[in-house]
């Protein structure tokens, strides 16, 4: 009775992913986190467009987040297939450009438009959005308009991202920190209440919002666009802050020990192109670097005023206090 | 009385006992020297905060979960009824449950837009939030206290008929049975029990993230995860994971060394004994609280399992059931012959101490962070040059197996030793081999166990969500990485069936192995 499962046991195990045959192609590997890979995300439709006239094999490869991607690039070292890493942030930038695994792009980014004009050597810009509290209309007639209005508002609920594991959560650290400089701790003392709970990624906490466990979840100005155009479902909005949204521009390089230097140039290219960036605010949600039709959801999204953005180098160097502040001011030390 | 020492048993598994000592080292050692490639992060975490809030979580749960297990297991054995059989396998079957999975549960019962206050609305009334160190501990006491009684129930159940039959005659009453009777029974099994879910709480990771409600409830895994993931610093994982395993060891190593096995085998038609009616009534009250409290977390789960034929289009799904089952099932298989292997050593071991030396490091393994195996996996494979894709079903199978393992101990490691205790003669006389003994005694005597075994082995790799974050890729996908996916992407919807999916796969391999392996003996013999 055992033999025919051990059997069967050996047999499934032989079918388990077998490796592609190789082609005479080259290939172009792009490390990038899990929903830009995804069937509904831009992956599939960048690859089919740049496939076109590369005369290559693109590949993404999709790890659980763009930190979890560029730390597979760190772990595997010289050995990696990575040529790109894409999906990393503005937050993330200094700490990237200083493992020295990044090479120049080489490429003129300067007619993109990327709000507050963000640029760099190592990194090309592909969208940006604002980072926002999302709430539903019908259930919060009167949302507040600031940090100090969310304090303020009785009973009211928020379930936010840890600044830890998850870029949103870093991203509050850094908005607040933005608006309001050496009183941020108390700001985040004042938010402290309001926390249902901090959850490890985007993810889960805009599903816990979603299901009703939370009245607003921090996420982005443009979280309401996907339930406008995807549900038809105009519901959900983003609370305009007096303070300003702070900025998260996605960016991608090139690595320093990619054998394909130039056919990754070309890609990145291709990536901030017209053609390219028409997919990216239906498929990725935010707003595309080049000039092009946006879907119609994306006409009445908060404008931010201002737009908030710290310098690399500063984050790079205090994100590691900042996040301490705000933890202990959550952890109501 | 002990069986001479029998090397041909011993070896083997004091082999595969120290082999995982051996790789728990090696792995935190690449770690550490793979430091270089990581950054000094600028804060190291307040561990003893850390400490004192994961070990005041995981006393609060392991207490708790022993209380409600036993009373459990109490009201259990006192009733009969239609379907009790399948509600026991169910018991098993909640403690593989991926902890996202009960958090999902948990917050659709008990959450603000929850069952429970949808029901208490139109009267005014609502529970309090589901968020704390109260949400923490309902969550581990579905998984654990069902464990317990798992375990428990089983040494009730196969009472001797003749001390039933002497009790019955006395005429004593319910809790003086309780205490003369059951309690001796339950009491060794209680620290080995203890141990375990001390550790699963101690190290809980989904649960306490999401129903935690912020940093005040982190434990240290969080802060290992977030040294590893975030930040990097792969000095600060490997130091906090050396806490993280001393803190455990000093618990587990006693439990390990002095827990004994106790009597309890499958073997024998079990007797029964009602309860006068007032306990029998509150016998039932407390069944059906249990059922109540435990049951209607995994219902809410498993009633999103009809938006699974939404997934059916996509080949993704089909590749990642394919996988998925494809690494389970020899997990099951190895699993059981380690557990076989360890259990048997265990037994044949003549000291106690040769004995705690065996357990010790099948349990340790718990104790070590699941993000710091998977890293240690990925340097170990980077390191032989074996490509990620080749590495991942192998890591996913020996990671999920040694993760099982401790459970797959605490299963079989009873059964063996007490066909030990009443076969030392017959199998001392008839000079039977290590093949022989397992055959034809041991199998068909163990079957249950070994089908138990089997499901467990199959559950943990099925639900694997610490390895597939690091090795997953598009060529290797399995559900849970496709649920994580699907949540990560606006598709909660697809993320909830498979959730539901992943639940009933679980049940399904506990309701089914054991029979089923029963019926194999039964078949043979």
């Amino acid at each position: 009775m055992f033999r025919p499962l051990v059997l069967a046991a050996l047999l499934a195990f032989a079918v388990a992913p077998v490796a592609a045959s190789a082609a005479d192609k080259p290939t172009l590997t792009v490390y990038t986190y899990d929903a830009f890979a995804a069937d509904w995300g831009p992956g599939p439709g960048l690859k089919q467009g740049f496939e076109k006239t590369c005369a290559c094999t693109l590949d993404f490869v999709a790890a659980d987040s763009s930190i979890g991607a560029l730390r597979r690039v760190q772990l595997e070292g010289r050995t990696t297939r990575a040529d790109i890493v894409l999906g990393l942030d503005t937050a993330l930038a200094g700490t990237a450009e200083a493992t020295g695994l990044f090479a120049p792009h080489g490429i003129d980014t300067t007619a993109l438009k990327v709000p507050n004009g963000w640029s760099s050597p190592d990194f090309v810009p592909f969208d940006y959005g604002y980072f926002a509290f999302v709430y539903d209309k019908t259930k919060l007639a009167d949302p507040p308009h600031s940090f100090k209005d969310l304090a303020g508002a009785d009973g009211l609920t928020i379930v936010i991202e840890d600044p830890r594991s998850a870029t949103p959560g870093l991203g509050l650290v850094l908005w607040i920190e933005a608006a309001y400089g050496d009183k941020a701790p108390s700001v985040w003392s004042g938010l402290a209440p309001h926390v249902v709970t901090v959850t490890p990624d985007w993810s889960s906490a805009y599903d816990l919002f979603l299901k009703g466990e939370a009245d607003m979840v921090l996420s982005y100005t443009t979280s309401p666009a996907y339930h406008l155009v995807e549900e038809q479902n105009d519901r959900y909005a983003a609370a305009a802050f007096d303070e300003g949204h702070y900025l998260q521009v996605e960016i991608a390089g090139i690595l320093q020990s990619s054998p394909h230097k130039d056919l990754a140039g070309k890609f990145l290219a291709y990536l901030v192109s017209p053609e390219a960036q028409a997919l990216i605010p239906h498929t990725n949600w935010m707003y595309p670097v080049a000039d092009g039709p946006v879907p119609d959801g994306f006409a009445g999204l908060v404008a931010p005023d201002p737009v908030l953005l710290l310098p690399d180098a500063e984050v790079a160097a205090h994100s590691g206090d900042w996040i301490a502040e705000a933890l202990d001011a959550l952890a109501g030390k | 009385m002990p069986l001479p020492a029998n090397s041909r048993r011993l070896w083997p598994g004091a082999l595969v006992a120290f082999a995982i000592a051996g790789l728990i080292a090696a792995l935190l050692a690449l770690i550490w020297s793979a430091r270089g490639l990581g950054t000094a992060g600028p804060h190291p975490p307040d561990i003893a905060h850390l400490l004192r809030m994961t070990a005041l979580q995981a006393g609060l749960t392991t207490g708790l979960s022993l209380v409600a297990g036993i009373v459990l297991a109490w009201a259990l054995n006192r009733l009969r009824f239609a379907g009790r059989r399948t509600l026991v396998a169910l018991l098993s079957a909640s403690l593989v449950t991926p902890g996202i999975v009960v958090a999902i549960g948990v917050l659709a019962v008990w959450g603000r837009a929850g069952w429970i206050n949808a029901g208490l609305a139109p009267f005014g009334l609502s529970t309090g939030p589901v968020f704390g160190l109260g949400g923490i501990l309902y969550a581990h006491l579905l998984l654990d206290a069902t464990y317990a009684a798992a375990v428990l129930l089983p040494r009730l159940d196969t009472l001797p008929a003749t001390r039933l039959r002497l009790g019955r005659s006395l005429g004593l009453a319910p809790l003086r049975r309780f205490a003369l009777i059951d309690w001796p029974a339950l009491r060794p099994a209680l620290p080995g029990l203890a141990a375990v879910i001390f550790l699963l709480a101690f190290t809980s990771f989904p649960i306490v993230l999401i129903l935690g409600g912020g940093p005040a409830n982190q434990t240290l895994e969080v802060a290992i995860y977030a040294a590893v993931r975030r930040d990097f610093d792969l000095g600060a994982a490997v130091a906090l994971a050396l806490v993280q395993l001393a803190a455990c060891a000093l618990l587990v190593l006693p439990t390990a060394l002095f827990a004994p096995a106790a009597i309890a085998t499958s073997a024998g038609r079990t007797a029964f004994w009602p309860e006068p009616r007032p306990f029998a009534a509150l016998a039932i009250v407390l069944l059906a609280l249990a059922l109540f409290a435990f049951g209607l977390p995994l219902a809410a789960v498993l009633s999103a399992l009809p938006a699974i034929a939404g997934l059916f289009g996509q080949p993704a799904f089909w590749q990642a059931t394919v996988t998925s089952l494809a690494v389970a099932t020899p997990s099951a298989f190895v699993t059981l012959v380690f557990a076989y292997l360890v259990a048997s050593a265990r037994t044949a071991a003549g000291s106690r101490l040769l004995k705690g030396l065996i357990a010790a490091p099948a349990s340790a393994y718990l104790a070590v962070p699941g993000v710091t195996l998977a890293l240690g996996f990925f340097l170990l494979a980077r390191d032989l040059s074996i490509p990620v894709s080749t590495a991942a079903p192998l890591v996913l199978v020996l990671a999920n197996t040694l993760l099982a393992l401790p459970f797959a101990l605490s299963i079989l490691t009873p059964g063996l030793a007490a066909l030990d205790r009443r076969h030392a003669r017959t199998i001392a006389g008839l000079r039977l081999s290590v093949a022989r003994r397992l055959w034809a005694i041991e199998a068909p005597a163990l079957a249950r166990e070994i089908g138990l075994v089997l499901a467990m082995g199959f559950c943990f790799s099925l639900g694997d969500l610490s390895v597939i974050a690091l090795f997953g890729t598009e060529d290797f996908q399995t559900l849970p990485w496709l649920m994580n996916r699907a949540m990560g992407a606006y598709r909660s919807n697809d993320a909830a069936a498979l959730a539901a999916l992943l639940l009933l796969l679980s049940v399904a391999a506990f309701l089914a192995l054991p029979p089923l392996a029963e019926r194999a003996a039964r078949a043979r013999a």
